[in-house]
């Protein structure tokens, strides 16, 4: 048999991506050294916007990867945030260790959630996922070991210096980003990341193909549990302060939901366009209050009628050039 | 005594849940099609009807007249401009859809009428109560319970012996055969989702007289329709009903525990039948 | 020369990009049985969903009693007299038999008492559904479940009676039971269209037979006149 080609090789890397991950370096650089040259105001808003960007990359993988989808992730964040302030304040532990350690309480409640919920058809899933968080926000709520309605204060923190603090915040978001965003990327490019997508576009034929659909999506739902949670604790960590009504407000589903389907589903670009997107939206127009959040909502109304890849969709259509490339292209190259 | 107290108030107000639950478990039946702004709608009929008892001079039931058919148009429209756009096996669009429809109806609600609480003026009918054996009852409640057996019963007739009920049923197992059959099933599904929100319209007139309502108010009432329909088992109509009466007893219950507690048992009840019956308490066996 | 009740004329289709029908020219006579065969995948049924409006095909390439109907949707391709008995039969499960033809009666293009089936001229065809009438689908056989879609879709009153696949998956006798009553519904009036994957059975059914092979007619003619040879090389494509 005679070869026309006399070399194919997979080409993963175009020069989008290069030019990308040169840029995240150079932002994870920026965003480390933030407090020997921004500041705090800055280091809030770094450290808010890291929270958004990671809590949506965890929606996207749910719902545009897993086919899992999810209006409940706030249980997690709450969670997290709880295990946070009682692990510091109560026992003691040294908080930075312990936003570490409190990532234990979304993954143990995912297990249960996921296990009840499977049971419920596509969009019984959802509101299953949200009676969840409401329920753990309920029972919060009466616990008086946690102050009940009332929340907890995280008063340490007092002990660090605000120097101090700033540092371990933009280690912590750094952190963060690597293990979402870059947790993403790693699990879309390996052997998982073909099954998942294999997944998204079709799940029965995936199964058919030995994808074990169903432990998949477990691993996912318990992933993104924990990759929320992580997100959750530093946000509430910087806040100083969670209540039920805060840490497990259904509004962080609305915001993941609203970054993911505007940036994008089923991109890891996508939900990075979107929080940004969100992320100033909210600093230019947050001040019209419901005025601003009828704007939102029918934008996402809008795009799940008519563009459903969202404005990363929109600018694929104008050039192929994916920052975090996951699919493997076959390069076919004739030296003779 | 206590304890068949708070069952009967649990049951009447399951009876409000029914209402609710019965449109939800329709659509869902024969679309796979969950409304989140099943909830939002009510409060958004609730605040018109509120609203046009101040300006018009009807009674409860004239108000009842004027609002269910406001309310069946508004179900028409639904599903004209939205509903049928995402109706599919994917259940991510239609999802998001009516997720961004409930958070934009919710916020033009505040901006219309503000946070404030708001009810019907009292008729009378709000406050009167009867004894029956040492317990008291309401008679809005038990009329609203009736009101709610009445709807199950005759959506179920109709399901079982119409036209539209054997279109709806055909269309719900197969929707293409259906269409190969002759059925219209966008005609079918337009009339299904006009009856859900028309169901909704007397139900907000029963939630204004009942107590106040708020824009904010839609997500709970969603929650609550969602796990009557769960509890009882899906695609089954008296299954809605009977999961309504289940999870007013839970939450009566629990509130006679601790005022905080109602609503709270309402959720574990719901995931105790996941756990335990995940088909649900009135599901057929396959 | 009489207008044919149904033809196609150069149809071509598919699913989405994927292209499965190059350029189909068909016509059935008032009256007539044509045959329809052909290896899997040689896109028969993608033929007999784009013909019934269940794929997107421009107008004129169906035309019905002569009127361009390609593209109408499939509940007012039954209005107008074509119907259908689909692959797999996909009957309303959670139904009764009765029910089942109920909804054909509900959506027919003339009443039951109007046109040429009823319910009770069926039971008489197939008896054994008059016995099951009241029974839940489900409790069926597979060759009494191919009554009850057959039925269905000829409650519909068809004048077209388009037939996917009616034999697979049953036993030889059932599938002689059920070939029985062609002749019947054929001389109530109503032309029919089979899709078979058995040639020997498409043959002696028909008056006239098509064989198609990846999108394309390879081979038409009548039914008793095509020898085995020629069936064999349209069939496979052999040169």
């Amino acid at each position: 048999m005679t070869q026309p080609f006399q070399h194919a090789r997979v080409q993963r890397a175009t020069p989008s991506s290069r030019i990308a991950m040169s840029l995240c370096v150079i932002v994870l650089v920026g965003l480390v050294t933030m407090p020997w040259w921004a500041s705090s105001g800055n280091i809030r808003w770094a450290i808010e916007l890291s929270c958004y960007l990671a809590i949506a990359q965890m929606w996207n993988l749910l719902a545009g990867y897993a086919g899992l989808v999810s209006v409940g992730q706030q249980a997690f964040i709450g969670v997290a945030g709880y295990m946070l302030f009682v692990l510091a304040q109560n026992f003691g532990v040294n908080p930075f260790v312990a936003v570490i350690l409190s990532l234990i309480a979304p993954a143990v409640l995912a297990v249960p959630t996921y296990l009840l919920l499977r049971r419920l058809d596509g969009p019984y899933f959802a509101i299953g996922t949200w009676v969840v968080a409401e329920a753990v926000r309920l029972a919060t709520s009466n616990i008086d070991y946690l102050n009940a309605g009332a929340g907890l204060t995280l008063r340490v923190m007092t002990q660090y210096s605000q120097h101090e603090r700033e540092v371990a915040f933009v280690i912590l978001c750094a952190l963060l980003l690597v293990a979402t965003i870059g947790g993403s990327y790693w699990l879309l490019r390996s052997r998982i990341g073909l099954a998942l997508t294999a997944m998204r576009d079709n799940p029965v034929a995936a199964a058919s193909q030995g994808v074990n659909v169903g432990r998949l999506r477990f691993a996912i739902f318990i992933a993104a549990a924990v990759g929320t949670g992580f997100a959750g604790a530093i946000y509430y960590m910087a806040q100083l302060r969670i209540t039920p009504a805060a840490g497990f407000d259904p509004f962080w589903a609305s915001m993941s939901i609203f970054i993911v389907m505007v940036g994008g589903i089923g991109a890891i670009e996508g939900a990075i366009v979107g929080a940004l997107i969100y992320f100033f939206a909210d600093r230019l127009f947050g001040e019209y209050g419901s005025a601003y959040l009828i704007v939102l909502g029918l934008l996402t109304l809008i795009i799940a009628l008519y563009a459903r890849g969202g404005v990363w969709g929109l600018l694929q259509k104008l050039g192929d050039h994916p920052w975090f490339p996951v699919q493997r292209k076959l390069v076919l190259e004739d030296k003779r | 005594m206590q304890w068949l107290d708070a069952i009967i108030q649990g049951v009447l107000l399951g009876g409000m849940y029914a209402q609710y639950a019965l449109g939800m478990a329709l659509m869902f039946g024969v679309m796979r099609i969950v409304n989140i702004a099943h909830g939002d709608v009510m409060i958004l009929l609730s605040l018109t009807v509120i609203t046009l008892a101040g300006v018009l001079p009807l009674g409860n039931i004239g108000l009842i007249v004027v609002i269910v058919p406001i309310a069946v148009l508004l179900g028409w429209v639904l599903q004209k401009f939205i509903l049928n756009k995402v109706v599919g096996a994917d259940p991510l669009p239609s999802l998001i859809a009516t997720f961004g429809l409930s958070i934009a109806l919710q916020n033009l609600m505040l901006e219309v009428w503000s946070a404030d609480t708001r009810s019907l003026p009292n008729s009378g009918i709000a406050s009167a109560s009867f004894e029956l054996g040492g317990i008291y009852m309401g008679v809005l409640p038990v009329l609203v319970l009736i009101c709610a057996i009445v709807l199950t019963f005759g959506l179920d007739m109709v399901l079982r012996t119409s036209r539209f009920g054997r279109g709806l049923r055909a269309a719900a197992a197969d929707t293409e055969a259906a269409a190969m059959t002759g059925v219209d099933p966008k005609r079918i599904y337009a009339i299904a989702t006009a009856i859900a929100v028309g169901i909704l319209g007397l139900a907000a007139v029963f939630a204004a007289l009942r107590a106040t309502v708020s824009p904010s108010d839609g997500s709970a009432q969603l929650i609550y329709a969602f796990e009557a329909v769960i509890i009882g088992g899906m695609g089954s109509l008296w299954g809605a009903f009977l999961g309504a009466m289940v999870l007013g007893v839970a939450q009566a219950i629990g509130l006679r525990i601790d005022p905080g507690l109602g609503i709270l048992f309402g959720h574990l009840v719901f995931l105790a039948v996941l756990a335990t019956r995940p088909e649900g308490i009135m599901a057929r066996k396959k | 020369m009489t207008t044919p009740i149904l033809s196609t004329h150069a149809l071509t289709g598919g699913y989405g990009d994927f292209q499965a029908l190059f350029g189909i020219d068909l016509h059935l006579d008032k009256g007539e049985v044509i045959s329809l065969i052909g290896a899997n995948g040689a896109g028969k049924s993608t033929f007999l969903k784009s013909i019934f409006g269940l794929l997107p095909v421009a107008p004129d390439m169906v035309r019905f009693e002569g009127t361009p109907v390609g593209g109408t949707p499939a509940h007012q391709m039954v209005r107008k007299g074509i119907s259908m008995v689909p692959e797999g039969r996909r009957l309303f499960t959670g139904m009764t038999v009765e029910e089942n033809m109920r909804v054909a009666i509900d959506n027919a293009r003339m009443s039951e008492a109007e046109g040429p089936w009823s319910r009770d001229r069926l039971f008489q065809l197939f008896p054994i559904l008059k016995e099951k009438r009241r029974q839940p689908i489900e409790n069926l056989s597979g060759g009494q479940q191919q009554m009850v879609a057959i039925s269905r879709a000829l409650l519909c009153q068809p004048k077209v009676l388009l037939c996917d696949e009616i034999s697979l998956g049953l036993a030889p006798k059932v599938i002689r039971e059920i070939y029985a009553v062609l002749p019947e519904i054929s001389a109530a009036g109503t032309s029919i269209v089979l899709v078979e994957q058995d040639v020997s059975l498409a043959r002696e059914a028909s008056h006239r037979l098509y064989c198609m092979l990846e999108g394309r007619i390879t081979l038409a003619g009548a039914s008793h006149d095509i020898s085995r040879e020629a069936i064999a090389a349209a069939y496979f494509g052999a040169a």
